[in-house]
């Protein structure tokens, strides 16, 4: 009977890719290119073995990468193990094979050829083949898996997949544009893992664990407890020249500690392995104690150079207040962040000066962030005809300047409140409300807040229509969280998204950047150019320890920067020995500036 | 008024209770005290002199800088405006009350990070939280808010409870029975988790929280209730006012909930420390009021973050251990005083 299955699988894979491939053929005069000349950046030196102990505040709301609830950040743990076509080198920012050994462009500007790896395997041990990117877009664009914004990208954006062969594939824009790869180089999708999609899709997948191209699967999992990772035996990409002496760790453990004061607690017990020190409290007070004065665990500090979250104040313009242009600018102008940075963040934090720096050509360094101006407030809300009531908050027509900040990290409480007595100040009540951080995030996405404290991920090029497009505004789950909707910003944005000329979307990038600080929907707060973390003794880096673009030292997955630490288990059990001892090495602060830029524009503080 | 000689009798107990005497003069004191926080601890004057004229901030609308001759428009910094009254030794002067911080302000240093150890110069007799406010105004306030949040629930939880328990004890049959059943399902429906998942939803504020936990709270009251009205309503004075041809809903109120009274006053000094720990413990798991309103619980949650910084988990263990000790102590003295055992007779 099985073998029966397999057959009839085998034959309607044959013959759909038969009929994708009737009437389209390989042009002859394109020109295959591949990536083996870049460095590589992992440490010849790695060792395989070992765990990596690691924690999330809250267990993830489901598995799937796409629906309701999957855009939570757990997410990335799940995708950084899908594979794309290829992939960009986090130093060159070329293009670096991944799924694909070659790729050309097509004269269209729209269409990109690939040659797959035969090699390639899912997790369940089937091969990747073109049909599998085929299958992507029609997932993707079944109304079953509740995204609208991918069911939109995958037909405003991505065409077609021909399928040639088993091993050449074309994947076609719907438009001619440049950076063609960013786009185009899309993840396969198991086929005959989801068969036909239906509209069970949300519920039965939630807790699914869905063959991956990775170098790790989900082996085990309780759920709101612990999620726990496992290194393929024999992945079929360990030996390709940027994975190779990557992924060194057998097995990833997450688990669910929902404090996080807790999870310190369990790094210094050595229940966990690392521990991000960003937080200055963190690097310069908590980190004062034995485990590492005695050099058992050490602090990194490592500058990168990369794309900064657009942390900050988002407002929301559905709410009638910030409907005036005026009341958002002196919003923006009674947020003293200058004074928190310095006195509350003791000067370790760079004030970001608007939501896209840190994209090279395309981030716009004229523009700067609103300081705090107790005389622009008052000329903004005079403008506007509110006045200041008895109790020094403006007032107008029966309303009161009074909007709630919502927040999800207990962390974040001290910037808030310093936030809420300088607003004070200028004449605006700041109510704090912190709820657990999934929560929140769901309240953003349900446009059901006044004010919304939060970073977004970044991307290597600036994303401007998923936040800002009128499109996206007015309705629950999508990014535009401030219901920007303007025209001009409209024309904007699809200019951008449809150019071709690399100088004009700079141009036109640059002037969105403009356009969003008129707007003033965001209150740009804070950027970190730099990871800081502490690990055990054992845990080892390359040098430099991390890339351009590394987001975290030890991030186990991803697949550009992810996983270059390993395990060093000579180094383990002599720290335990000292440990029981009490014998002491040196401490060690490790400080790495390879990357060091120093802040755009000079007095970004 | 008049008293009844047996409720002058459970008086006089309880005043001979020395312990529990002096614990309810010095809590009443307290409370009474907590109740003009505004004059003890506060970043606003009591009084200003300024070129002949008197100003009273402390209640009443805010006084914006620029009425002193300062540069601003919002509120007036009283601490900076003294300082200067000083400095410039003129006839203007500022009063300001003991504790001169209000509860939310940050009193922030520029060579220095928070929390600041305690400080007679700085006038931070406690020290400061992490956020540099002060942890006396913090007390102070949040003991206000942790009283009266625990005295409202009381009445609310006592008003429901006592009713519904009398209601069951009285009618007793069928109506007793469905209560009963109602009220153990009730008490099933887990409190906390309805708290996080309300507290997710929205912030909740003194009264909402009141609410959830009066939802909650109501139905371990009943029970007793239940049991006393049941032996009473078996006494011959009930019979006999049922004879006279007085209506339920006479018997429940006139005499029987005044016989129970005693139940009810023993319980209620637990249920107010009760109160005080389930608000500083929803503080302390974020649950509670919203920050940053001055709480216990919330300081408890600082000092649990900050061990090193002595002065907060000291400071808010000392008045959480001192005021519980107080309602115990009150608590054991009224349960003595009311000891049914020394009043009654039995045949």
């Amino acid at each position: 009977m099985p073998k029966l299955m397999v057959l009839i699988s085998g034959l309607a894979v044959l013959i759909l890719s038969g009929l994708a491939q009737a009437g389209s053929k390989l042009p002859e005069d394109i020109q295959w290119l591949t990536n083996d000349s870049d460095p590589v950046y992992a440490a010849s030196d790695a060792v395989k073995g070992g765990t990596l102990n690691t924690a999330i505040l809250s267990f993830p709301m489901t598995f799937r990468t796409v629906g309701p609830d999957s855009n939570g950040s757990f997410r990335s743990a799940i995708l950084d193990n899908d594979l794309s076509l290829i992939n960009i080198h986090p130093n060159t920012l070329n293009i670096i094979p991944e799924l694909a050994t070659h790729w050309a462009f097509g004269k269209d500007k729209k269409s990109m050829y690939f040659k797959l790896n035969p090699n390639a395997r899912w997790s369940d041990g089937k091969p990747v083949t073109g049909p599998d990117y085929a299958f992507t877009l029609e997932f993707m664009r079944s109304p079953h898996i509740v995204a609208p914004w991918y069911n939109d990208y995958f037909t405003q954006e991505i065409d077609s997949v021909i399928v040639f062969d088993d091993y050449t594939i074309a994947v076609v824009g719907t438009r001619a544009e440049p950076d063609l790869h960013l786009k185009l180089g899309i993840n396969p999708t198991p086929r005959h893992f989801y068969g036909t999609l239906g509209p069970d899709f949300v519920a039965r997948y939630n807790w699914k664990v869905v063959p991956n191209t990775g170098s790790y699967q989900i082996d085990d999992f309780q759920t709101g407890k612990h999620i726990r990772f496992k290194r393929k035996k024999d992945w079929w990409a360990q030996d390709l020249k940027y994975f190779k002496n990557r992924f060194n760790v057998d097995r990833v453990h997450y688990t669910v500690i929902r404090d996080f004061n807790m999870l310190w607690e369990y790094f210094k017990k050595g229940k966990i392995d690392v521990f991000g020190l960003t937080i200055p409290k963190y690097w310069h007070d908590k980190t004062q104690i034995p485990i590492f004065e005695k050099g058992y665990a050490q602090r990194i500090w490592f500058f990168n150079d990369t794309q900064q979250s657009a942390m900050g104040l988002w407002l929301n313009q559905d709410r009638d207040i910030f409907k005036d242009t005026n009341v958002r600018y002196a919003f923006s102008h009674a947020m003293n962040i200058e004074k928190v940075i310095d006195q509350v963040l003791r000067g370790d934090y760079f004030r970001l000066e608007q939501a896209f720096m840190g994209y090279g050509p395309y981030t716009n360094d004229t523009v700067r962030a609103r300081r705090f101006d107790l005389e622009k407030v008052d000329h903004c809300m005079k403008a506007s005809g509110w006045r200041r009531g008895p109790d020094g908050i403006w007032e107008k027509e029966g309303k009161r300047f009074s909007v709630e900040a919502t927040y999800g990290f207990e962390e974040h409480t001290p910037r808030l409140v310093v936030l809420k007595e300088e607003a004070k100040k200028a004449g605006i009540e700041l109510l704090l409300q912190q709820s657990d951080p999934t929560a929140a995030f769901k309240k953003f996405l349900e446009k059901n807040f006044d004010v919304a404290w939060m970073g977004w991920s970044t991307s290597l090029r600036p994303q401007y229509w998923e936040h800002f497009h009128s499109i996206n505004a007015h309705k629950p789950q999508t990014n535009n969280i401030t219901n920007t909707d303007d025209p001009e910003m409209d024309k904007l944005i699809d200019a951008y998204r449809n150019s071709l000329d690399e100088k004009e979307r700079i141009r036109l990038s640059l002037e969105i950047q403009q356009k969003i600080h008129d707007i003033g929907m965001f209150v740009p707060t804070f950027m970190v150019p730099y990871i800081r973390e502490a690990c055990w003794r054992w845990w080892r880096l390359p040098d430099p320890p991390g890339t351009r673009h590394s987001g975290s030292l030890f991030d186990p997955f991803n697949s550009a920067t992810g996983g270059m630490f390993w395990y060093d288990k000579k180094l383990h059990d002599e720290t335990l020995d000292a440990m029981k001892s009490d014998r002491a090495f040196e401490p060690v602060t490790r400080i790495d500036q390879t990357y060091l830029k120093s802040p755009q524009g000079g007095d970004s503080r | 008024m008049t008293l009844s000689p047996l409720t002058r009798k459970k008086l006089q107990r309880f005043k001979s209770i020395k312990r529990g005497y002096y614990a309810f003069i010095l809590f009443a004191t307290l409370i009474v005290i907590s109740l003009f926080a505004e004059i003890l601890v506060n970043s606003r004057a009591l009084a200003v002199h300024y070129q002949g004229r008197y100003f009273f901030p402390i209640y009443g609308a805010m006084i914006p800088g620029t009425t002193f001759g300062l540069d601003y428009p919002y509120e007036t910094n009283y601490r900076e405006l003294s300082r200067q009254f000083q400095i410039a030794g003129g006839a203007d002067w500022v009063w300001m009350p003991p504790v001169p911080f209000n509860p939310l302000e940050n009193d922030l240093q520029t060579d220095a990070y928070p929390p600041f150890p305690p400080s007679l110069k700085d006038r931070h007799f406690l020290g400061t939280d992490t956020s540099a406010r002060d942890i006396v105004a913090r007390l102070v306030y949040g003991f206000r808010i942790a009283i009266f949040f625990s005295l409202t629930l009381l009445v609310v939880n006592y008003l429901a409870g006592v009713t519904v328990g009398c209601a069951m004890g009285y009618w007793g049959g069928k109506f007793d029975l469905f209560f009963q059943r109602i009220i153990e399902i009730w008490s099933n429906i887990p409190f906390l988790y309805v708290i996080i998942i309300i507290s997710s939803i929205v912030a909740p504020n003194f009264f909402l929280l009141i609410l959830i936990m009066v939802f909650f709270g109501w139905t371990s009251l009943t029970w007793t209730l239940r049991t006393v009205t049941y032996k009473e309503r078996a006494r011959e004075y009930v019979l006999a006012a049922k004879a006279l041809g007085a209506s339920d809903f006479r018997i429940v109120f006139k005499h029987i909930i005044p016989n129970t009274v005693s139940v009810i006053v023993t319980y209620a000094p637990f249920s107010v420390s009760g109160g005080i720990v389930a608000l500083t413990s929803l503080d302390y798991l974020g649950f509670g009021l919203a920050p940053p309103t001055p709480s216990w619980g919330e300081l408890l949650q600082q000092g649990w973050d900050n061990m090193d910084a002595w002065w907060i988990v000291g400071s808010v263990i000392a008045a959480m251990v001192l005021t519980l000790i107080l309602v115990t102590f009150i608590g054991e003295a009224v349960r003595e005083a009311f000891d049914p055992k020394l009043h009654s007779t039995y045949e």
